[in-house]
């Protein structure tokens, strides 16, 4: 038998802080993870979609690279591919969105054969400059968007769409 | 451009530029023999006409498939949607159909037939593949008919 006996009342006082801790801490602790929610919250955009396109088999002449990724359409999930023209400039890569900033038709590479080296819209004859300006006088009334766009492992990975730093 | 309430409101502000209507017809064959061929055609049909509107988003307005079902009186048919298409301010209007029962009616202009090709083996890469295809062969006519 110890020195230090607990007594009956030491006990109660020693168990009931314990309890009434656990409580306290149970209230408190979703109130804190509400209140740091914002900080957790996993960013959705600025991930890379790896494509297979090999990053050396791009050259100056820009190429169709098809890229698939999950949208989430409120309960609805689907599988969405997208393209982007992408072309070498120098050491660079350049991926350029194919959506026609007139009214959202998808444009193509020297799809006009009278203009070769311009991206050309069917649906009411937009012209664009390789780098995506718009040609003046044609309906599209800004440049193409721009795609962040990197190597991984030798292959092309095409990023979240941004504004046209070319032009 | 869908049709669904978003796209309805730049249509609506955009209409010269929006000169096309295609309607997929769609046959319901539900008949035990008929009904797995029905469901693939149903889902070619709107693969390819999804595709077709992600193409040329900003000059035509595709329109949800106009489904009748396997007895119905394509004559009749005919009528009243070319009747009701009259009524918007469409310059081009086409057909879309697997159904080969359209290719002896001729009260549709712009009927373009397909027969249906069943993608439900096909992994994705190479349905999304056979679907460019199949998309290549119908863009020359409506670049035609714009043209």
């Amino acid at each position: 038998m110890s020195n230090n006996r607990v007594s009956r009342r030491q006990f109660l006082g020693y168990t009931l802080t314990g309890v009434g801790g656990f409580m306290a801490a149970g209230m408190l602790m979703p109130m804190v993870r509400f209140a740091v929610d914002p900080v957790l919250q996993q960013k959705g955009g600025g991930d890379f979609v790896l494509t297979d396109q090999r990053a050396e088999d791009v050259t100056e002449e820009p190429v169709r690279v098809d890229f698939t990724f999950e949208q989430t359409d409120a309960w609805y999930v689907s599988e969405v591919t997208n393209s982007a023209w992408v072309y070498r400039d120098g050491d660079i890569l350049i991926a350029l969105s194919p959506v026609c900033k007139h009214l959202g038709c998808t444009v193509n590479w020297a799809g006009d054969p009278e203009k070769p080296n311009q991206f050309f819209c069917p649906c009411h004859a937009g012209r664009y400059e390789k780098n995506g300006l718009n040609v003046p006088g044609t309906p599209p009334l800004g440049p193409l968007d721009q795609y962040e766009v990197e190597e991984q492992d030798g292959y092309v990975a095409i990023g979240a769409i941004k504004l046209n730093t070319l032009v | 451009m869908h049709f669904i309430g978003k796209d309805m409101d730049q249509y609506l502000s955009q209409q010269e530029y929006v000169d096309t209507a295609v309607v997929p017809l769609l046959e319901l064959d539900l008949s035990p023999s008929g009904l797995k061929s029905s469901a693939g055609a149903s889902e070619y049909l709107q693969s390819l006409t999804a595709l077709l509107e992600k193409q040329f988003r900003g000059r035509i307005l595709l329109f949800p498939p106009v489904t009748y079902t396997s007895g119905a009186d394509r004559v009749r048919l005919a009528e009243e949607i070319s009747t009701e298409m009259k009524r918007a301010a469409f310059k081009h209007v086409f057909y879309m159909t697997t159904d080969a029962e359209w290719r002896s009616v001729d009260q549709l202009e712009n009927v373009l037939w397909l027969p249906a090709i069943p993608t439900e083996h096909m992994d994705r890469n190479f349905k999304q593949s056979v679907m460019e295809d199949q998309l290549r062969q119908v863009l020359p006519l409506f670049i035609k008919e714009w043209s």
